[in-house]
Protein backbone atom coordinates (compact mmCIF):
# COMPACT_ATOMS: atom_id res chain seq x y z
CA UNK A 1 0.00 0.00 0.00
CA UNK A 2 1.66 3.41 -1.31
CA UNK A 3 -0.31 6.74 -0.03
CA UNK A 4 1.10 9.99 -0.26
CA UNK A 5 2.72 11.90 2.49
CA UNK A 6 -0.43 13.93 2.80
CA UNK A 7 -3.09 11.24 2.96
CA UNK A 8 -1.14 9.26 5.46
CA UNK A 9 -1.04 12.78 7.54
CA UNK A 10 -4.51 12.94 7.51
CA UNK A 11 -5.54 9.55 8.10
CA UNK A 12 -2.78 9.84 11.35
CA UNK A 13 -4.68 13.32 12.36
CA UNK A 14 -8.03 11.42 11.90
CA UNK A 15 -7.46 8.68 14.55
CA UNK A 16 -5.37 10.47 16.72
CA UNK A 17 -7.56 13.07 16.93
CA UNK A 18 -10.71 11.41 17.57
CA UNK A 19 -8.95 9.09 20.53
CA UNK A 20 -7.57 12.51 22.30
CA UNK A 21 -11.48 14.23 21.53
CA UNK A 22 -13.19 10.78 23.15
CA UNK A 23 -10.05 10.87 25.98
CA UNK A 24 -10.55 13.88 27.30
CA UNK A 25 -13.57 15.52 26.77
CA UNK A 26 -17.32 13.74 28.30
CA UNK A 27 -19.79 15.37 26.54
CA UNK A 28 -20.56 14.55 22.39
CA UNK A 29 -20.77 18.26 21.56
CA UNK A 30 -16.80 19.04 23.25
CA UNK A 31 -15.76 15.88 21.91
CA UNK A 32 -16.43 16.80 18.63
CA UNK A 33 -15.10 20.61 19.14
CA UNK A 34 -12.23 19.08 20.67
CA UNK A 35 -11.75 16.59 17.90
CA UNK A 36 -11.92 18.89 14.79
CA UNK A 37 -9.77 21.59 16.60
CA UNK A 38 -6.83 18.83 17.47
CA UNK A 39 -7.62 17.32 13.87
CA UNK A 40 -6.95 21.28 12.05
CA UNK A 41 -4.58 21.56 14.64
CA UNK A 42 -1.96 18.66 12.88
CA UNK A 43 -2.47 19.92 9.71
CA UNK A 44 -1.81 23.83 10.35
CA UNK A 45 0.97 22.29 12.11
CA UNK A 46 2.00 20.40 9.72
CA UNK A 47 1.90 22.84 6.67
CA UNK A 48 3.63 24.88 9.00
CA UNK A 49 6.76 22.98 9.69
CA UNK A 50 6.95 22.14 5.77
CA UNK A 51 6.99 25.03 5.13
CA UNK A 52 9.79 26.14 8.00
CA UNK A 53 11.79 23.56 6.44
CA UNK A 54 11.46 24.25 2.93
CA UNK A 55 14.14 26.73 2.87
CA UNK A 56 16.57 24.38 4.86
CA UNK A 57 19.34 22.59 2.73
CA UNK A 58 18.27 18.68 3.85
CA UNK B 1 -17.02 -5.37 45.75
CA UNK B 2 -20.89 -3.80 45.11
CA UNK B 3 -23.29 -5.97 43.17
CA UNK B 4 -24.00 -3.04 40.76
CA UNK B 5 -19.63 -3.06 40.59
CA UNK B 6 -19.84 -7.33 39.53
CA UNK B 7 -22.18 -6.18 37.10
CA UNK B 8 -19.89 -3.85 35.49
CA UNK B 9 -16.98 -6.15 35.32
CA UNK B 10 -18.71 -8.82 33.71
CA UNK B 11 -17.86 -9.77 30.13
CA UNK B 12 -21.85 -9.00 29.01
CA UNK B 13 -20.39 -5.48 28.30
CA UNK B 14 -24.46 -4.01 28.17
CA UNK B 15 -24.42 -2.88 31.77
CA UNK B 16 -25.00 1.11 32.30
CA UNK B 17 -21.78 2.87 32.97
CA UNK B 18 -19.51 2.41 36.54
CA UNK B 19 -20.63 5.09 38.76
CA UNK B 20 -18.91 4.39 42.14
CA UNK B 21 -14.98 2.80 42.17
CA UNK B 22 -14.28 -0.51 41.38
CA UNK B 23 -12.54 -3.48 42.86
CA UNK B 24 -9.12 -2.94 42.35
CA UNK B 25 -8.68 -6.45 41.61
CA UNK B 26 -11.82 -6.21 38.66
CA UNK B 27 -10.30 -2.68 37.87
CA UNK B 28 -6.91 -4.06 36.83
CA UNK B 29 -8.44 -7.39 35.50
CA UNK B 30 -10.41 -5.09 32.73
CA UNK B 31 -7.46 -2.96 32.19
CA UNK B 32 -5.02 -6.11 31.41
CA UNK B 33 -8.06 -6.93 29.13
CA UNK B 34 -8.33 -3.80 27.27
CA UNK B 35 -4.08 -3.81 26.92
CA UNK B 36 -4.59 -7.31 25.28
CA UNK B 37 -7.77 -6.40 23.24
CA UNK B 38 -7.78 -2.48 22.28
CA UNK B 39 -11.15 -1.06 23.41
CA UNK B 40 -11.67 -3.99 25.74
CA UNK B 41 -11.52 -2.14 28.99
CA UNK B 42 -14.43 0.59 27.58
CA UNK B 43 -16.52 -2.28 26.58
CA UNK B 44 -16.37 -4.53 29.82
CA UNK B 45 -16.97 -1.25 31.81
CA UNK B 46 -20.12 -0.72 30.15
CA UNK B 47 -18.62 2.13 27.50
CA UNK B 48 -19.10 -0.17 24.54
CA UNK B 49 -19.87 2.74 21.93
CA UNK B 50 -16.36 4.36 23.21
CA UNK B 51 -14.74 0.71 22.67
CA UNK B 52 -15.77 0.05 20.23
CA UNK B 53 -14.58 3.36 18.73
CA UNK B 54 -10.87 2.78 20.28
CA UNK B 55 -10.99 -0.49 18.47
CA UNK B 56 -11.77 0.43 15.39
CA UNK B 57 -9.13 3.54 15.74
CA UNK B 58 -6.42 1.37 17.08
CA UNK B 59 -7.01 -1.72 15.17
CA UNK B 60 -7.13 0.17 11.71
CA UNK B 61 -3.93 2.04 13.06
CA UNK B 62 -2.35 -1.14 13.38
CA UNK B 63 -3.67 -2.80 9.78
CA UNK B 64 -2.40 0.75 8.01
CA UNK B 65 0.89 0.36 9.20
CA UNK B 66 1.30 -3.02 8.36
CA UNK B 67 -0.07 -2.26 5.37
CA UNK B 68 2.29 0.81 4.75
CA UNK B 69 5.38 -1.69 5.31
CA UNK B 70 6.15 -0.68 9.00
CA UNK B 71 8.08 -2.31 11.29
CA UNK B 72 7.42 -3.76 14.11
CA UNK B 73 10.03 -4.24 16.53
CA UNK B 74 10.75 -6.90 18.94
CA UNK B 75 13.52 -6.52 21.52
CA UNK B 76 17.04 -7.88 21.60
CA UNK B 77 19.35 -7.33 23.62
CA UNK B 78 21.76 -6.50 21.17
CA UNK B 79 20.09 -3.53 20.17
CA UNK B 80 19.14 -2.26 23.61
CA UNK B 81 17.16 1.35 22.24
CA UNK B 82 15.04 -0.96 20.20
CA UNK B 83 13.56 -1.60 23.74
CA UNK B 84 11.64 1.93 23.48
CA UNK B 85 9.77 0.90 20.05
CA UNK B 86 9.25 -2.09 21.50
CA UNK B 87 7.35 -0.99 24.34
CA UNK B 88 5.35 1.23 22.07
CA UNK B 89 4.43 -1.64 20.22
CA UNK B 90 3.54 -4.23 22.24
CA UNK B 91 1.07 -1.54 23.41
CA UNK B 92 -1.40 -3.01 20.19
CA UNK B 93 -1.66 -6.36 22.48
CA UNK B 94 -2.61 -9.50 20.69
CA UNK B 95 -2.73 -8.07 17.07
CA UNK B 96 1.40 -7.54 17.73
CA UNK B 97 1.94 -11.04 18.80
CA UNK B 98 -0.50 -12.72 15.86
CA UNK B 99 1.26 -10.27 13.26
CA UNK B 100 4.93 -11.61 14.83
CA UNK B 101 4.04 -14.54 14.50
CA UNK B 102 2.64 -14.68 11.26
CA UNK B 103 5.78 -13.09 9.98
CA UNK B 104 4.30 -9.67 9.42
CA UNK B 105 5.86 -6.48 10.14
CA UNK B 106 8.94 -6.96 9.00
CA UNK B 107 9.30 -4.21 7.26
CA UNK B 108 11.01 -2.65 4.01
CA UNK B 109 12.84 0.37 4.44
CA UNK B 110 13.07 1.15 0.40
CA UNK B 111 8.91 1.24 0.39
CA UNK B 112 7.72 4.99 -0.19
CA UNK B 113 5.56 4.49 3.42
CA UNK B 114 7.94 2.35 5.46
CA UNK B 115 8.56 5.58 7.66
CA UNK B 116 4.66 6.60 7.97
CA UNK B 117 4.20 2.13 8.45
CA UNK B 118 6.32 2.50 11.26
CA UNK B 119 4.97 5.50 12.96
CA UNK B 120 1.62 4.31 12.66
CA UNK B 121 2.20 1.08 14.57
CA UNK B 122 4.57 3.00 16.99
CA UNK B 123 1.43 5.27 17.78
CA UNK B 124 -1.48 2.73 18.03
CA UNK B 125 0.35 0.90 20.59
CA UNK B 126 1.15 4.38 22.75
CA UNK B 127 -2.60 5.19 22.16
CA UNK B 128 -3.78 2.21 23.58
CA UNK B 129 -1.79 2.67 26.53
CA UNK B 130 -3.71 6.10 27.06
CA UNK B 131 -7.15 4.42 26.78
CA UNK B 132 -6.20 1.43 29.50
CA UNK B 133 -4.95 4.62 31.57
CA UNK B 134 -8.90 6.42 30.62
CA UNK B 135 -10.48 3.09 31.20
CA UNK B 136 -8.60 2.42 35.19
CA UNK B 137 -9.68 6.26 35.73
CA UNK B 138 -13.65 5.61 34.95
CA UNK B 139 -13.71 2.42 36.79
CA UNK B 140 -11.93 3.94 39.78
CA UNK B 141 -14.53 6.51 39.83
CA UNK B 142 -12.57 9.58 38.80
CA UNK B 143 -14.09 10.52 35.65
CA UNK B 144 -17.53 10.41 34.89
Amino acid sequence: MIVSHFVALLIFALIVSTVFALITKNEPREQFRYGVFVFLSFLAVAFAVGWIMYPLPL
Amino acid sequence: MSASNEQAGSASGAVSPVSRPMNIAATLAICTGGLLVPGLAHILIGRWIRGIIFAVCILAMFALGLAMHGKLYDFQFTEPLQFFAFIANIGAGIPYWIAERLGWGIGTMTWPSYDYGTTFLWVCGLLNYLIVLDAFDIAQGRKP
